[in-house]
Formats: C-alpha cells, structure tokens, sequence
C-alpha cells in the first residue's frame, strides 16, 4: 500500500517559540491549497488549540485515544468551514482541564511506550483510510516524553527556533542529540527575527547564516510582526489577514512542505 | 490419494520436523551467545524494561535501529526486521535476541516462526 500523505511533528527547544502559531496557520494554509489536513494537540501540558477551536463538539479527547479508551474518529472535529476555501480540515483536541493536565504528567514508561505505539498506528487509519494528505501535530518544548513521542511517529519535524542564545544552544544539541539519533528528516523555522523585510540580500544571507549554523534545510524565516502579536491568538491570522507579509511566508513555508512531499 | 503421495509425505514430514528442531536448537544458542558476551551464566533474562522513547534514546544505534523497527511493526520476525533494516538476518536475529535478554521485547513462537514484539494486543 502506498502512503502518500506526510505527518508533521512541530517541536522546539524552548516554550514560546510559534509552535502553535506555525502549526495553526500552516494547517489552514495547506488546506487553502486544497489540502486535507488533520491538526492534532499533542501539547498536554498547555494545550492550545481549545482557545481556536472551542472544546463543545469533542465526544473524546486526543488524551482518551492515548489512554486506548477511545477511537481516533471520535476525536477528530471537522472545523473545514473556518477556512475561506479549498479542501478539509479536522482537528483533535488535547483535554485542558487541570486534571487531565495533572494525569498526563503522571504516567508511566509502560503507558508512555503505549502512546508511542498507538501515535505510530495512527498513520494508516487518518493517511490512508481517511484519505488526508498532512498530519499535523503541535508539541510541548523540550524533551517531554509526549513531544519525543511525536517526533518518532512522523515523517518530518519543524522545529521552530528563535535567535535567543539559550534556544540557539538547545536546538543544536537537540538536532544532534535527539532528531538525528532518531534519523528524522529535519526542517527548521526560524522567528521572531529582527531584520529589515523589505531587503532581499539580508535574508539570502541570513538563509546562509542559517544553514550553516544548523546544517538542516530552512522551511523559513520570519520576522516579527506587531499585527501577529497583536492578533493575541484570537484567530487564524493567515485566514483573517491574506495578505499581511506573515501570510506570504506562511504560504511559502507550505509550498516547500508540498514540494517535499511530491519528491 | 495414491499410494505414492501416501510414502511421499512421511518424509516430509520428517524433514520438517528436523528443520524446526534445528531452528529451535539455533535459537538457543543465539540466545545462549548474547548472555555468554553479557557474562550471565545463568539462563535467565532481565525483567520487564518497557521500550519507551527515553529507553530507546540511551540505547546503543545498532539495538536502536532493531527496536524502532519492531516497535514500527509492532510485530516481527527476524526475517521481517532484517528486510526493514537492510542488515543481515543473522545479524538481527542476534539484536532481537539481545533486546529479549535486556527485557525490551518479548519473543513467541507460531510454528516454525519467531516473533518479536513489545507486548501483547497494545494497540487499541
Ligand atoms: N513572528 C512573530 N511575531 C510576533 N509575535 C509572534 C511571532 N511568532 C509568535 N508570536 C507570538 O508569540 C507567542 C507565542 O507563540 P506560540 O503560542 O505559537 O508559541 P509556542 O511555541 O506554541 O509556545 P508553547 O511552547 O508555550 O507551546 C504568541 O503570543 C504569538 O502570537
Ligand atoms: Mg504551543
């Protein structure tokens, strides 16, 4: 059987990055391109795509389907009409109530190597059965057990840096020390960036500068924006603001990931 | 059935019987070769060590790449692991084996088969 689809792992070193904003606006721009996507909450700890997508339809948690109590179908919340057009997109929310939050930080290795497992089983079930062509999966930073999970059971990690020392620092010994030993295909974004938009040549060098401090392809580099940060998480910025600068990285970002794909 | 078919399968069966003792007996000796390396003399294997991501990340890359293929299968034959991972059977055969005395995978056998796996039916 061929898989086409691709799953993602979106993952940093430290917490605050644009994990989240990446994986949200990502998702939405690639079903603009007509792309069926699935968006799932593996961040436990913090989960956040309750406050985008509200909590009232889930008849079960990505937390039940972990903990083998549930069917992955029952997770998944068709939320395509939040898109201007294009193809589908479903969304699997992790439990935000301080108690499943307190549970999940509790298990054990036994139920950690279980999760691992069922993450791994869930490619055949949404890639072939389902027909989606991405899957999409929001991390907690660092090396929790839950990110680490994701992170093996994909095909491709973004991992999401900024210029901070310490997240420079991190990142790099994570490339070496955690995405390599798994021999995962690495793509990195880096935000937040202080530079001039309008001038090309700083970011071909910065693209440069890039590649070589990490030696893993650049899915892109961003700036940062007031109007993202002002935005405060209400909604899909891609989506509310086409044509802001941040949406054409976004869109950029998505070609690459598709062109990738098809290779 | 002829009469010939009838004597033809007798030493079949025989055959067979022969090759699955020898596999048995070929299984005990990896097994018997890994501990002997480990400097266990007894006979007996290393409890339960569940095979989480923080186990497989400390674990040496050659018993890494084995394990992930396995836990990837969820189920394997040496034969099976081999093919994912491009080395040689026997090669696999003496890593899975290693992962059994380590206490990562379980082992089973169905016939004239033995499988590996991490635990019993764990995918809901
Ligand atoms: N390029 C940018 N310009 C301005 N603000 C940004 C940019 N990228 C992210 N932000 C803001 O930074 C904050 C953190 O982003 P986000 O929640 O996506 O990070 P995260 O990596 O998911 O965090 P956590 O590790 O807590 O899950 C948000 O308020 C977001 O709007
Ligand atoms: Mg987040």
């Amino acid at each position: 059987m061929i898989v086409l689809g691709m799953s993602i792992a979106v993952h940093s070193y430290k917490g605050g990055t644009g994990k989240t904003l990446f994986s949200i606006n990502l998702a939405a721009t690639l079903v603009q391109h007509g792309k069926k996507v699935c968006l799932m909450d593996l961040d436990f700890r913090a989960p956040s795509l309750t406050t985008f997508f509200g909590a009232e339809k889930a008849e079960c948690w990505l937390n039940d389907y972990l903990n083998g109590t549930c069917k992955i179908e029952k997770v998944l919340i068709n939320h395509s009409q939040r898109i201007n057009e294009g193809g589908k997109l479903f969304v699997a929310l992790a439990n935000p109530s301080t108690e499943a939050i307190r549970d999940m930080s509790a298990k054990d290795r036994k139920w950690e190597m279980r999760a691992l497992g069922r993450l791994l089983a869930l490619r055949n079930p949404i890639l072939n059965d389902n027909g989606f062509d991405y899957l999409i999966l929001d991390t907690s930073p660092g090396l929790q057990y839950s990110s680490i999970n994701a992170i093996v059971s994909t095909d491709l990690v973004i991992v999401v840096t900024t210029f901070d020392k310490s997240d420079v620092e991190g990142t790099k010994r994570m490339l070496h020390e955690l995405y390599e030993l798994f021999e995962k295909k690495t793509n990195i974004i880096v935000n937040k960036v202080l530079y001039d938009v309008s001038s090309k040549s700083t970011e071909k060098d910065m693209q440069n500068k890039i590649t070589e401090m990490y030696q893993v392809p650049v899915l892109g580099i961003v700036p940062c924006f007031c109007d993202v940060s002002k935005a405060e998480g209400a909604f899909i910025f891609t989506q509310e603001k086409p044509s802001h600068p941040f949406a054409k990285i976004v869109d950029e970002m998505a070609n690459r990931i598709e062109k990738n794909n098809s290779m | 059935m002829t009469r010939q078919e009838v004597l033809g399968r007798k030493p079949l069966r025989v055959l067979e019987k022969i090759r699955e003792s020898l596999d048995k007996i070929n299984e005990k000796m990896e097994i018997m070769i890994e501990l002997h390396k480990r400097g266990r003399k007894e006979f007996q294997l290393l409890p339960d060590a569940p095979l989480d991501v923080m186990t497989l990340l400390s674990m040496p890359d050659h018993l890494r790449k084995t394990a992930m293929t396995v836990c990837r299968l969820g189920r394997a034959t040496a034969e099976e692991a081999a093919k994912q991972t491009h080395r040689a059977r026997a090669v696999e055969s003496g890593y899975l084996n290693q992962l059994v005395i380590m206490g990562h995978l379980k082992k089973e056998r169905v016939g004239r088969k033995a499988y590996f796996y991490t635990e019993k039916e764990n995918q809901g």
